[in-house]
């Protein structure tokens, strides 16, 4: 898999956003390369590297600092639960447990056989005073519940096409 | 329009939140039929940079990120002579417990935007950046629309008001790394790299972003300057105590009725915030300690909410006011569990550039799991003991390694008997407390 062209030109008018020489790029353009697949491979990171003129290893090196950065398949539907303290003071840890058993997983490593979801614990997400909280598709979801959490996984899979089911003769 | 959960709307110590809860005050036009813009206005038509920096010093405002440093101070720092010079706005919020910048950003983005071209026209910078953490995504998209809303009523831009100082607002977004609140690794991220904290000196105000003199300021504090700007650094110095001047928004969250974000005078105890706004204790519970400033400031137990909220109390009580986050928890939870939660984030969170946070933190994890999983002894208490002072003493480039070394202090400090009972007889009263209660 490697850049579709449209990435490749928004990647290469980044630069002159930033001063001269700086190599302050990087991680906009690591959000674009991280579009295409929802995470990161090395081919990707190399090509990054390449249009920015930057050294791989050094892309590789910024992209593995930060979290939002990912180096493997990811759901469709990313679940960001926090568990820090004020969360956790409220159920959250459970909360992601109930999460995990709901699509199938049992791990936050792991994506749902279906493709559609993955969990991961983050630490705090800015919302206290709505925990436990979490982040999923770009949006905050608050005052989360084992019944709230059940309904946005179920409107997710309502949301895909249906497929057809397997004859069998 | 943000949800908001807290107190907003007029009130005799609402200074930042008197406005919200109006419709539109997240638009040009709501923000400016209640005065928005006239502050930066006046400081660019009407006063000198160093007028500008008078007017903040006289309202004693001092910085909302954690480490309270006087504002005019750090601008003061940045030197007059000539040359590209950069305001940046730290709205990397990340420190457990704390959402109020956050909070200030759906409501009033404008209101940043504001504060953000005072403070360049004071420094001499034409260019401002707002470092927002990755994860604020409508609070992203509601800068973008303020900043591009300003430029083009004019207001920001190359001739702002008519006037020949031009001033510019840019965005970028951070991935994920708690150590970008500290403004050299945040610096660091902004250019493009790994987010190491700089040693110091050379301090930012001499060479900070991409090499050039550089003053980093908190959302809050920003905003702040906006209102003291409109309405007078003398009114602002009204609020608060001698040397905590003004109001602050505290977020309060965890075992409370009615966790949100306040704003009230420093100086007032946390009891009347505590159990006063946020309602106190749930049904047939006790309160039993709070972090009052983000998970950062030492814990302090439940007899202290007397203690008042300004920064110099608060250090007196042995804790510290830094973010304004506060996190309660009641009589239902195990102190241990939850120190060895906040070890578990800074040790996640230690970017590994200096030894003792690098090692120290990952230290006490184990130590705590042992302790936590029944294998502990008195030995693990001791090496707790020796982690926390080892992670302390300025002994790394930033804080955040003397910060997980309070932690454990201030929990072991003030609940000794808690890690006794789980390190020495495998126990915990108070989940079994809370079990029984239930």
């Amino acid at each position: 898999m490697s850049l579709s062209p449209h990435a490749v030109e928004e990647i290469k008018e980044l630069p002159t956003r930033f001063p001269a020489q700086s190599r302050s790029a990087v991680m906009p353009a690591l959000d674009i390369a991280q579009e295409e697949l929802g995470y990161l491979t090395p081919e990707l990171i190399k090509e990054v590297a390449g249009l920015l003129d930057l050294d791989s290893g050094y892309v590789e090196g910024v992209a593995t600092f930060y979290s939002l950065f990912h180096h493997k398949p990811v759901g469709k539907h990313r679940f960001y639960m926090c568990t820090n303290l004020s969360c956790s003071l409220r159920g959250a840890e459970d909360l992601v447990k109930h999460a995990l058993d709901q699509v199938d997983v049992s791990t936050t490593d792991e994506v749902s056989p279906d493709g559609l979801f993955s969990v991961e614990e983050v630490e705090c997400l800015g919302a206290c005073e709505f925990a436990p909280m979490m982040r999923l598709d770009h949006k905050f979801e608050y005052d989360l519940t084992t019944e709230k959490l059940d309904a946005l996984i179920a409107a997710r899979r309502d949301s895909q096409p249906k497929k057809k089911k397997a004859s069998h003769g | 329009m943000a949800e908001l959960r807290g107190d907003f709307g007029p009130g005799p110590d609402r200074v930042l939140t008197e406005h919200f809860g109006k419709d539109g005050l997240d638009t040009l036009a709501g923000y400016q039929k209640v005065g928005g813009y006239e502050g930066w206005k006046k400081a660019l038509t009407t006063m000198t940079p160093s007028e500008v920096i008078d007017e903040v010093r006289t309202s004693g405002l001092r910085g909302r990120g954690g480490a309270g440093f006087p504002t005019a101070t750090k601008w003061s720092f940045i030197p007059k002579e000539p040359g590209t010079k950069y305001i940046v706005c730290n709205a990397d919020e990340s420190e457990p417990g704390t959402s109020k910048d956050r909070y200030l950003l759906e409501n009033s983005p404008h209101a940043l935007v504001e504060g953000i071209a005072i403070a360049c026209y004071a420094i001499g910078a034409h260019q401002g950046w707002i470092y927002i953490r990755g994860e604020y995504d409508l609070q992203y998209q509601m800068l973008q629309r303020a900043i591009d809303e300003a430029r083009k009523a004019k207001l920001i831009g190359p001739s702002p008001f008519g006037s020949k100082y031009a001033v510019d607002i840019q965005l970028y977004r951070g991935h994920g790394a708690y150590i970008c609140g500290e403004e050299t690794a945040l610096l660091e991220s902004l250019e493009g790299k790994r987010a190491q904290p700089r040693s110091r000196p050379p301090f930012p105000a001499i060479k900070g972003a991409w090499g050039r003199p550089t003053a980093l300021n908190n959302v809050e504090t920003l905003i702040t300057v906006s209102w003291i700007l409109a309405h007078g650094g003398a009114a602002y110095a009204k609020f608060g105590t001698e040397k905590s001047k003004g109001t602050r928004l505290f977020s309060v969250s965890g075992n409370v009725q009615r966790p949100g974000v306040y704003e009230m005078e420093f100086g007032r105890p946390f009891r009347e915030l505590i159990e006063g706004k946020a309602g106190g204790a749930l049904p047939g519970r006790k309160l039993k300690a709070f972090w009052p400033g983000g998970s950062s400031a030492p814990v302090l137990p439940a007899d202290m909410l007397d203690t008042p909220t300004d920064l110099e109390s608060l250090a007196a009580a042995g804790s510290m006011g830094g973010s304004g986050g506060v996190i309660v928890m009641d009589d239902s939870h195990c102190m241990v569990k939850a120190a060895a939660r906040l070890l578990q984030f800074y040790a996640h969170e230690s970017c590994g550039k200096c030894t003792p946070c690098r090692v120290g933190g990952n230290w006490a994890v184990r130590t705590y799991a042992r302790i936590l999983s029944g294998q502990g002894s008195d030995v693990d208490l001791g090496l707790l003991d020796r982690v926390q002072a080892g992670l302390q003493g300025g002994r790394c480039l930033c804080g955040l390694g003397d910060a997980a070394g309070w932690v454990i202090e201030s929990s072991m400090n003030r609940f000794r008997q808690e890690y006794e009972e789980h390190a020495l007889h495998n126990n915990c009263s108070v989940e079994q407390g809370a079990l029984a209660h239930a």
